[in-house]
């Protein structure tokens, strides 16, 4: 069904891809820090670290993303109206899409998780791009140029960003590494797993860093620990879903360890997806969610200037995650008048927090 | 007793001597068993979280509150000091005030992390002096070895800061990390007191705020990975939690970092190469076997038990070709001495040291911050080294960015001041704290002492613990060239506030409970810094020192004893990087030699590809090897 026209073959297109990549990254963001601060302190340390450490990633993704947009002379702006999308949002699943919400931890949100950890590769070429019959507003890895077509898998888009990086390299040489070198953003601005971080400035470097993104979630060559004897993304969940510990060794699917408790319960009961109209006009809940919202605008217009020229301003806004996540507990966990034991979530609604600050 | 092991190496203690020691020998192929007297509970992520929380429960939050320890390994509490009722049995003249953990980690799992260098004078203290001794080496010795223990601990400073009094740093190095911000505090202080000088006897000195070396991640420098928090799973395997690889400013470094920004020695112990390495925690060596002809060690007994709140134990012997005690101090002096090893010198146990601490507090002009940042980021080191020298104890200042908490228990305590005392409520009570606890100052100032034999640990069969091992016996004075010090340094810091327009509110009297010493008609009111060395100490001459340069036991010569024990004298600095430097130069000694005399062992289990630097795992006794679990 690929037709000629979704090939990546001019700089703008792989620019555009590079940006819905980073758009992509970005959209599991919300959905885990709502899951992650849903959980009640004290409980579910395993759960809390697991989701921690991917979201840790997803960061780090992005981050990589910035550096390739910006090796060839492209600029992020995480800032723009419709980068952070409403939710549920619409991830591809092979023939069909799955829905990521924002919602609070349990085995459905880990379902999700795991849906998203786990890149599928087409079974054959033909199958790279699938029309959706009915394409959704929030749908994510769409095709450039060709909105009712949906890459068959994250994996997929990004196997695409990378051909496309070889062709026009081929084409245009090293000219296509035009960018300012100032603008990488290196492992010493990133807190935390930034050991693989990788600056972009060549062809070798933007494959090692479309192959870090590919790789990560889904293990090494599918085993379950990778060649660090690290259990891989998709078991760590797994695990939590399974109850039980991967030993080195063990089939995946088959746990052998000793067993793992997750307490279900110990979650504050949140609105899912939740919206700032869910609040009512006046309530502190409603100035809370607004407080977060412009919090959280705050923080991409940092990221945004990190990525643009001021790598050092990276430290600034991670540190200014700690204050996001006092503004997302104070929503989290109390309850929305009226809405019997449903408590508040932050909402994420950029244009909202923008009006509102303007 | 069960069956025998044998092993290249067995290592007592797993602090931070000990840890960095079997990684090390690990690494070069040696089979090493590590004997840790405590629980193995820190080592995995979620028993450190345990720590954690028992820290947060805890009501006093002193040094020890996150470490409770086992009935079978018993350690000293701050909190005993008062009441005389603790582990150390103290002979006195003077309270010994200082404490040390055993778990797994040892004391660097409360350490501050304070990582100074010694000074190249602090080698040479008799010769240039006249006072203490010299060490068996120089500073440019171990200078390598500085070096490489910066980088295994993780050490985050600037060269820059750090070239003073005769310092010197190898061309082209810098510290694995930038240094760690400083505090708005010590800028603020800095502004104040940079270029002014005081005067000790003859020496005029110019005094400047300088941020200190410190085992804190930060942003690493060229390709440098900070190692975060440590999670040994039942697989045996590590796991990268992304975590702590930079410090968060959670302003609890002492009694425990909850994401382990700050280095313990876990850290080290799990990257050693898990294929050579076997650890036992809960096993507490309680005597070594010697050979009555050659001298040399043939086993080390221990006692090992399951239950933490219980004296039963069952004895087993390790037998190694070396035996390497890392135990701390005063517990390497203590099983020596129980083992009936006093040696011939007489100098076993003798010659323990501190740095004695006063501290001085007051309320700057306007807020400066505490409460904030790691405990502390920087101090005045000009008083360091200096002709005066000669006549009284040099003195480091620490600057606290944590108000009067260790010196008043603020801001608890000022809380209940305003509201019982000054019977303030509302509005008031709330511009009344802001404005107290924001320019809340303190500072640290602790003082150089000499070695003295009559300072020392014995033991008394009157005095055992749960388990039927001696607990220590202390007996500490403080002498007049170190209270000398300690005065000059009290005038000092009475200097520095009045020029940084600090109101001095220093009152002993109402204060947390200090021990005591008289001195010059007045007492002085000092705190031990958890800096315990010499009782082993170094030298070149059997007859005047226990070990050798190498930390080997001149009596003994398949034994070493390594740790800040070893030191003949302890300067100003925190003693933990020089025994670090020491103990790596230690390991590289036995690998130069064992290599050389032996042919290699298997190791204890497949070597499953060479583990990634940071995340590879030991394996701990919970979860034996194969092979060796049927034989324990
Ligand atoms: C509050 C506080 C703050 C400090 N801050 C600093 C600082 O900022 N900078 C600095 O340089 N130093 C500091 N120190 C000192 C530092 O913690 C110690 O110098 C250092 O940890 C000692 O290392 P070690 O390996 O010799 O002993 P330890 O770290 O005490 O390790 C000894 C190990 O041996 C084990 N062990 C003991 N007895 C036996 C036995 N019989 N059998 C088997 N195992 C045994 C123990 O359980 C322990 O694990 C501080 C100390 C305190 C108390
Ligand atoms: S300030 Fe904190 S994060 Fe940093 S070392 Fe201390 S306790 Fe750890």
């Amino acid at each position: 069904m690929s037709t000629a026209s979704t090939r990546i073959t001019t700089v703008e297109r792989l620019r555009e891809y590079l940006y819905l990549a980073m758009q992509l990254e970005h959209a599991t963001i919300p959905p885990y820090l709502t899951a992650l601060y849903s959980l009640k302190p004290g409980t579910n340390s395993d759960a809390y670290h697991v989701i921690r450490v991917v979201a840790v990633e997803e960061m780090l993704h992005l981050t990589l993303d910035a550096n390739m947009l910006n090796a060839i002379g492209g600029s992020p702006d995480l800032t723009a109206p419709s980068f952070v999308p409403d939710y549920p949002a619409f991830l591809p699943d092979g023939e069909t899409d799955f829905q990521v919400s924002r919602q609070r931890f349990s085995r459905e949100a880990m379902q999700n998780i795991l849906e998203i950890e786990r890149p599928k590769q087409t079974p054959s070429e033909q199958h790279r791009l699938v029309r959706r019959s009915a394409p959704k507003a929030q749908q994510l890895a769409v095709v450039p140029g060709e909105p009712s077509m949906q890459y068959y898998s994250i994996g997929e888009f990004y196997a695409e960003i990378g051909r496309g990086f070889r062709y026009l390299h081929k084409e245009m040489g090293d000219a296509l590494f035009r960018g300012d070198p100032a603008r990488q953003v290196g492992k010493e601005y990133f807190y935390s797993g930034g050991g693989e971080l990788t600056t972009v400035t060549d062809l070798d470097s933007a494959e090692v860093a479309i192959r870090l993104i590919s790789e990560q979630g889904e293990g090494y060559g599918g085993r379950i620990y990778d060649e660090h004897r690290e259990l891989a993304h998709y078991y760590r969940f797994e695990q939590l879903l399974l109850g039980r510990y991967y030993l080195d060794g063990d089939q995946p699917g088959q746990p052998t360890g000793p067993a793992l408790s997750v307490d279900w319960d110990a979650v504050y009961p949140i609105k899912q997806d939740a919206r700032l109209a869910d609040y009512p006009a006046g309530s502190e809940l409603r100035d809370a969610a607004v407080a977060f919202n412009r919090a959280y605008a705050d923080f991409l217009g940092l990221l945004t200037k990190a990525f643009t020229g001021q790598p050092e301003l990276l430290i600034e806004a991670v540190t200014g995650m700690f204050r996001l996540r006092d503004l997302m507990i104070q929503l989290i966990r109390n309850p929305i008048p009226g809405l019997d034991g449903v408590n508040a979530a932050p909402t994420f609604e950029m244009a909202a927090a923008a009006v509102v600050s303007s | 007793m069960t069956a025998d092991m044998t092993h290249d190496v067995v290592v007592v203690g797993a602090g931070v001597a000990g840890s960095l020691i079997a990684r090390r020998l690990t690494t070069e192929g040696l089979r090493v068993l590590v004997l840790e007297a405590g629980p193995a509970t820190p080592s995995t992520f979620e028993g450190y979280l345990q720590h954690v929380q028992t820290f947060y429960a805890a009501s006093g939050k002193g040094a020890e509150s996150a470490w409770p320890p086992a009935i079978g390994a018993p350690q000293p509490d701050a909190r005993d000091l008062r009441s005389d009722n603790g582990y150390f049995v103290q002979r006195g003249p003077l309270k010994y005030g200082s404490t040390y953990t055993r778990a797994q980690g040892g004391s660097t799992l409360h350490w501050l992390g304070v990582s100074l260098r010694m000074l190249p004078e602090d080698f040479e203290l008799r010769s240039r002096y006249g006072r203490g001794r010299d060490w068996p080496l120089r500073y440019q010795a171990l200078e390598p070895w500085y070096r490489q223990a910066e980088r295994e601990i993780g050490v985050a400073a600037d060269v820059a800061d750090q070239t003073h009094h005769g310092i010197e740093f190898a061309d082209g190095y810098d510290y694995p990390m930038r240094r760690i911000p400083p505090s708005y505090s010590d800028i603020v202080l800095a502004a104040a007191v940079d270029g002014m000088s005081v005067r000790l006897g003859e020496d005029e000195i110019r005094l400047k705020v300088r941020s200190y070396p410190a085992a804190r991640n930060s942003i690493p420098r060229d390709g440098y990975r900070p190692v975060g928090a440590v999670d040994i799973r039942p697989d045996g395997l590590g796991r990268d939690l992304y975590l702590g690889e930079r410090c968060a400013g959670n302003t609890s470094c002492t009694p425990i970092c909850p994401i382990q920004a700050k280095y313990n020695a876990g850290k080290s112990l799990a990257r050693a190469n898990p294929a050579y390495l076997t650890v036992l925690a809960r096993a507490v060596a309680s005597k070594l076997h010697v050979d009555p002809v050659s001298g040399e060690v043939r086993g080390v007994e221990y006692q090992r038990y399951e239950d933490t709140s219980s004296p039963r134990h069952t004895v087993h012997t390790a037998h190694g070709r070396i035996y390497v005690l890392a135990a701390h101090a005063v517990e390497n002096a203590k099983l020596m001495l129980a083992s009936g090893l006093g040696g011939a010198s007489g100098m076993l146990g003798r010659n323990l040291m501190d740095h004695p601490s006063i501290y001085g507090w007051g309320l700057a002009k306007a807020p400066l911050g505490p409460y904030r940042g790691p405990l502390s980021t920087s101090g005045i080191d000009d008083m360091r080294g200096g002709a005066f020298r000669a006549r009284h104890a040099a003195f480091r200042v620490d600057i606290g960015n944590d108000g009067w908490r260790p010196t008043t228990g603020a801001p608890d305590t000022t809380v209940v001041d305003a509201v019982q005392t000054r019977g303030l409520y509302g509005a008031d009570l709330r511009r009344y704290l802001e404005s107290t606890l924001a320019r809340q100052v303190r500072f640290s100032l602790n003082a150089e002492q000499l070695p003295s034999a009559a300072n020392r640990v014995t033991i008394d069969p009157r005095y055992l613990d749960a388990m039927g091992n001696p607990r220590p016996v202390i007996s500490y004075d403080i002498d007049d060239y170190t209270l000398a010090g300690m005065a000059e340094a009290t005038r000092v810091y009475r200097e520095v506030f009045s020029r940084a327009g600090i109101e001095d509110h220093t009152d002993p009297e109402h204060s947390t409970w200090f021990p005591e010493v008289p001195y010059a008609g007045g007492t002085m009111r000092y705190h031990g810094m958890g800096h315990f060395a010499g009782t082993h100490g170094m030298g070149n001459d059997p007859e005047s020192s226990v070990v050798d340069v190498d930390q080997r036991s001149w009596e003994h010569r398949n034994l070493f004893l390594v740790g800040a024990g070893s030191f003949p004298t302890m300067g100003t600095s925190n003693p933990t990087l020089t025994m670090a430097a020491l103990a790596l130069r230690t390991a590289d000694r036995l690998i130069a030699e064992m290599g050389r005399s032996s042919h290699r062992q298997q190791p204890y289990r497949r070597e499953q590809g060479r583990s990634r630097d940071l995340s590879s795992g030991g394996y701990t006794e919970d979860r034996p090897p194969e092979g060796l679990g049927d034989r324990l």
